[in-house]
């Protein structure tokens, strides 16, 4: 052994060359899990598409390639019937859930009224009630008011479960504006409802884009309220349409997939687009 | 424009803070106010009241000619500048300006006219087009000006509006604002805690305290003739050397008692303040920091001290001195703890740049005669007969 | 009028909307639940029992398979939990295209239950992909049909249930992941702690609300979210082994018709989201 010092594996010129390269091979191990996990993440894709590109009979066969379950799709499923359903609860459920939540929110942190605390928690805490623990009378009340004829009743609900969400996230939101900003409006000659409609409601592009895109998502995705309010086939969403399909156990497997990549592209695109929105909105209160 | 008249306007925030005591005031038609005093004193309350963003709980509050206790902010015709500016974010400058005259349905052109008029007095011509969040501090600062100055109101209200600014912006929107305020000449009441701006801007200055006003005065009459310790101890920097002592004898031959030591009373005093009620009682004597001199040579009135530390500042120093006692040694006869002012145990003094002194040394020093200040011991009030 | 007056006129009216929403959709439902709990209800007639109705439903041994069923399913939660913190970690090492990752990774949570049940059932089925990966592995004897057994449905839907979990919780732990200061972690490696020890030490406690916000998500999920998936997957069987509570308060209502005893499994449903639902508020209350 000679002096440590001239031994080149102890050499501190050579020690972080090592050290890189270590660091490089864990890289790509890691990257190759990584692809790993995507793939698995992905198969949903791979089975939707995979699949709706065969007949029933190619499918039963388990080999084929064909776009025929895709042109005879409407046929079957009346998937242009059913995305505009879906559109439409989805587009009415969200206007009223922002209508009635962003002034909600701006009453509750900005405009203290008597007993607004107290209402403001029981608000909140209706965010927690799933709707199977209240769905028959739900049911029942809707129904007698006759509203499961068209959409106003799968509507109504939707907003109903989307409004104390949308309160807690506007007030969250709207307890960050200053004061100040307010009384401003109000030096400078607005009431009320004038701060409301030029100050506040323009501030508050980020939360309504947040509540639309996670209310968006949640609705175009549910099956259950629009599977009990919603008695004619002809205004079904397309959840709807596909869960029943399935459950008949008669349909095409392939087409089947095809409606439900129909069924995704929209949900899909808003998520992709808007995913800040969406995760500011899951973490709300308890980001900072 | 107008003038504006607090009467015995009390705020009482629920039982029991009385945020604003009594307060009466008068600002004249384009007077520039300056209301001061440290946080918590009730500036904001007062400022907040005459904006009418907080209810009055009792007295009368008058804009001009009306009583305004009950009218609506929109209807009070003032401008306020808040601390945070609190500018619109989704507007541009020149929205943000002209927001106001918009609310009040002026017409587009009228709107435009008035905004740039503003904007070439504050510089902000360039920037019409920008939001906030593009603007520097001080030119957020100024378009919260500019949005007060577009309306060309009763009043202006601004509320510690330099806060906010780092040091050098402030000294420069200081005069800035003095100089647009004299400009338009409209009466204007502004808050701070600092008592450079309070000195720099006003015209006249109101001290608050606790709720309650101390003193309104031109800044000058302020800083020579405090009405009570506490006006004497808030303005000026350093502070007023405030020292716990006795009067003794009558007339010409009057003099102070400072722990060991006398120091004679002009015989002026005797007239222009109240000195024989509080002979052998306890009084708390006064003097600036500037109008501490040191003494060379023999005889003379003056008081040993001892130079306990020393402050250099550039362009002076601040040299702090203890009285000494019958001994010779340092002494702190003169604290007086638990007063509503702690007065400090040692007296400071101001000297020039070049003044030779060393921690350790004796000086002899004397208080500028013509400047001695007395107050009463138990309320603080000045002893000054006006 | 007094500008304090205004205020609390303004709150008040623009607060009202939501209050009378949530009201009239989820507070009286609650109230009438307990209510028709008590009575022999087919939805259009109800005729009063009494608080015996409790004490049979709690001799009835499908509410018990139920709960039993609930209760196992939270075994998945630690999946649910644990698969995307470490997938979270993974993308937080930054390698080369983890933004593409990411937005594979959370591409499925935009995807309705409904069209993942599916797909699932595609996976799980006699034909389908599981099969096909066993063969793969040289296991050409082995069959499996997951879905038709009672002994493997369940664990067949808990699989289900944590794939589709992963992309909220990993976006919530990598928002979380996002907000912890690096200097924290390089102080620790300077000081001479290896991986684990910074994970152990700093990583997991800084995510500390996080995993609480997720663990909550993931409970709530579990005891009202899976209805899309059991519709199309299984439609609680084979037998009653994938009828959870939320389940059996559909069928019970709509299949059986005894809205009574729905309604009083819903109120069980109310009280296990409750438990939870306090938790949660902690959680944000504790934020203010
Ligand atoms: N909305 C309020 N409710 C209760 N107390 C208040 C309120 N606003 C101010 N106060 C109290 O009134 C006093 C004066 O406050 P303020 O006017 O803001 O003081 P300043 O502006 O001089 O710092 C303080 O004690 C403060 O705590
Ligand atoms: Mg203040």
């Amino acid at each position: 052994m000679t002096t440590p010092l001239l031994d080149p594996s102890e050499s501190p010129v050579i020690a972080p060359v090592r050290r890189r390269r270590r660091l490089k091979s864990g890289r790509v191990t890691l990257f190759v899990v990584m692809v790993g996990v995507a793939v698995v993440m992905l198969y949903p894709f791979w089975v939707m598409i995979y699949n709706s590109l065969m007949t029933e009979a190619q499918f039963l066969a388990g080999k084929g390639f064909s776009l025929g379950s895709w042109s005879a799709l409407t046929s079957v499923i009346p998937v242009g019937q059913e995305v505009l359903s879906s559109t439409i609860i989805c587009s009415a459920s969200i206007v009223i859930i922002l209508l009635i939540g962003l002034p909600a929110g701006f009453a509750f942190s900005k405009l203290r009224f008597r007993l607004s605390t107290v209402v403001f928690l029981v608000i909140v805490s209706a965010m927690m009630v799933p709707l199977q623990a209240i769905l028959m009378p739900e049911f029942v009340n809707v129904t007698k008011l006759g509203l499961t004829g068209g959409y106003a009743g799968a509507v109504l609900v939707y907003a109903a479960l989307g409004t104390p969400f949308s309160v807690f996230l506007f007030t969250t939101y709207f307890r960050g504006v200053p004061d100040e900003l307010i009384e401003a409006g109000i030096v400078d000659g607005l009431g009320y409802f004038g701060v409301l409609w030029r100050l506040v409601v323009p501030i508050a592009v980020p939360a309504i884009a947040t509540v639309t895109v996670l209310q968006f998502i949640q609705i175009w995705d549910d099956l259950l309220v629009g599977l009990l309010f919603i008695q004619n086939t002809s205004e079904r969403p397309i959840t709807v349409g596909l869960a029943v399909l399935s459950a008949g156990r008669t349909t095409s497997i392939p087409q089947l997939m095809a409606g439900s990549i129909i069924s995704a592209l929209p949900a899909m695109v808003v998520y992709l687009g808007f995913q800040r929105y969406l995760v500011k909105g899951l973490t709300m209160g308890i980001d900072r | 424009m107008a003038e504006i008249t607090f009467d015995g306007v009390t705020k009482i925030f629920g039982d029991d803070i009385r945020a604003v005591d009594e307060l009466t005031l008068h600002v004249a038609e384009g007077e520039f106010m300056v209301l001061v005093g440290p946080s918590g004193c009730g500036k904001t309350t007062a400022l907040r009241m005459l904006a009418g963003l907080e209810e009055i709980t009792s007295g009368t509050l008058m804009i001009g000619d009306t009583v305004v206790n009950d009218v609506l902010p929109k209807d009070r015709d003032v401008a306020m500048v808040f601390q945070n500016y609190a500018l619109y974010p989704h507007m541009t400058v020149a929205q943000n300006m002209g927001f106001a005259l918009k609310v009040r349905r002026e017409s587009k052109v009228e709107i435009d006219r008035k905004v740039r008029e503003a904007a070439a007095i504050l510089r902000l011509t360039d920037y019409l087009e920008r939001r906030p969040k593009a603007l520097s501090g001080g030119q957020r600062q100024r378009v919260a000006m500019g949005r007060a100055i577009v309306r060309s109101p009763q009043a202006f209200l601004m509320d510690e509006p330099l806060s906010n600014l780092d040091a050098q912006l402030r000294v420069e929107m200081r005069l800035e604002i003095a100089r647009i305020q004299r400009l338009l000449g409209v009466a204007t009441v502004y808050v701070t805690h600092d008592q450079i701006e309070a000195m720099t801007m006003g015209d006249r200055v109101a001290v608050m305290r606790g709720g309650q006003l101390q003193q309104v005065a031109t800044p000058q009459d302020l800083y020579d003739h405090p009405a009570n310790e506490f006006v004497a101890g808030f303005m000026g920097s350093p502070p007023m050397n405030l020292l716990r002592a006795g009067v003794e004898g009558e007339g010409e031959n009057a003099f102070l008692v400072l722990g060991a030591q006398r120091l004679a009373i002009p015989a002026s005093y005797n007239t222009s303040h109240d000195l024989a009620a509080v002979r052998g009682a306890g009084i708390v004597f006064g003097s600036r920091p500037e109008d501490v001199e040191v003494l060379a040579g023999e005889g003379g009135d003056a008081i040993m001290t001892r130079v306990e530390r020393r402050e250099a500042l550039g362009a002076e120093i601040l040299v702090h001195l203890s009285l000494l006692d019958a001994e010779g040694t340092s002494a702190f006869v003169v604290t007086d703890e638990g007063k509503v002012v702690t007065r400090p145990s040692t007296l400071v003094a101001k000297m020039g740049p070049r003044a030779d002194v060393k921690v350790g040394d004796i000086l002899k020093v004397r208080f500028n005669p013509e400047r001695f200040h007395f107050f009463d011991a138990d309320s603080g009030a000045s002893l000054r007969r006006v | 009028m007094t500008l304090a007056r205004r205020r609390q006129f303004a709150g008040a009216v623009f607060a009202l909307p939501a209050i009378l929403l949530v009201l009239g959709f989820i507070v009286v439902p609650i109230g009438q639940a307990v209510y028709y709990s008590m009575t022999q209800w087919d939805g259009i007639t109800a005729s009063w029992i009494g608080p015996s109705t409790w004490n049979q439903a709690f001799h009835n041994p499908t509410l018990w398979t139920a709960l039993r069923n609930n209760a196992l399913l939270l075994l998945s939660v630690p999946f649910a939990l644990g698969l995307p913190l470490a997938i979270a970690v993974l993308l937080h090492q930054r390698v080369a295209g983890w933004r593409i990752f990411r937005s594979i990774y959370f591409l499925p949570t935009a995807i309705s239950w409904v069209v993942l049940g599916l797909v699932a059932q595609r996976f799980f089925a006699y034909q389908g992909t599981l099969n096909s990966l066993i063969h793969f592995f040289g296991f050409s004897a082995t069959n499996t049909n997951m879905l038709g057994y009672e002994s493997t449905a369940l664990s067949a839907l808990g699989i289900t249930f944590i794939f589709t979990m992963i992309g909220t919780n990993t976006m919530l732990f990598l928002t979380g992941l996002a907000t912890l200061d690096t200097s924290l972690e390089e102080a620790a490696r300077i000081d001479g702690a290896g991986r684990w020890r910074i994970f152990r030490s700093i990583t997991l406690p800084h995510l500390r609300r996080f995993i609480q916000l997720a663990f909550v998500m993931t409970v709530i999920a579990l005891f009202s979210a899976l209805f899309s998936l059991i519709f199309v997957m299984t439609g609680g069987g084979p037998g009653y082994a994938t009828t959870t509570m939320e389940f059996l308060i559909y069928q019970t209502g709509f299949n059986q018709g005894d809205f009574g005893t729905a309604a009083l499994y819903g109120l069980i449903l109310f009280v296990l989201t409750a438990i939870v639902g306090v938790v949660q508020l902690r959680l944000i209350g504790s934020d203010e």
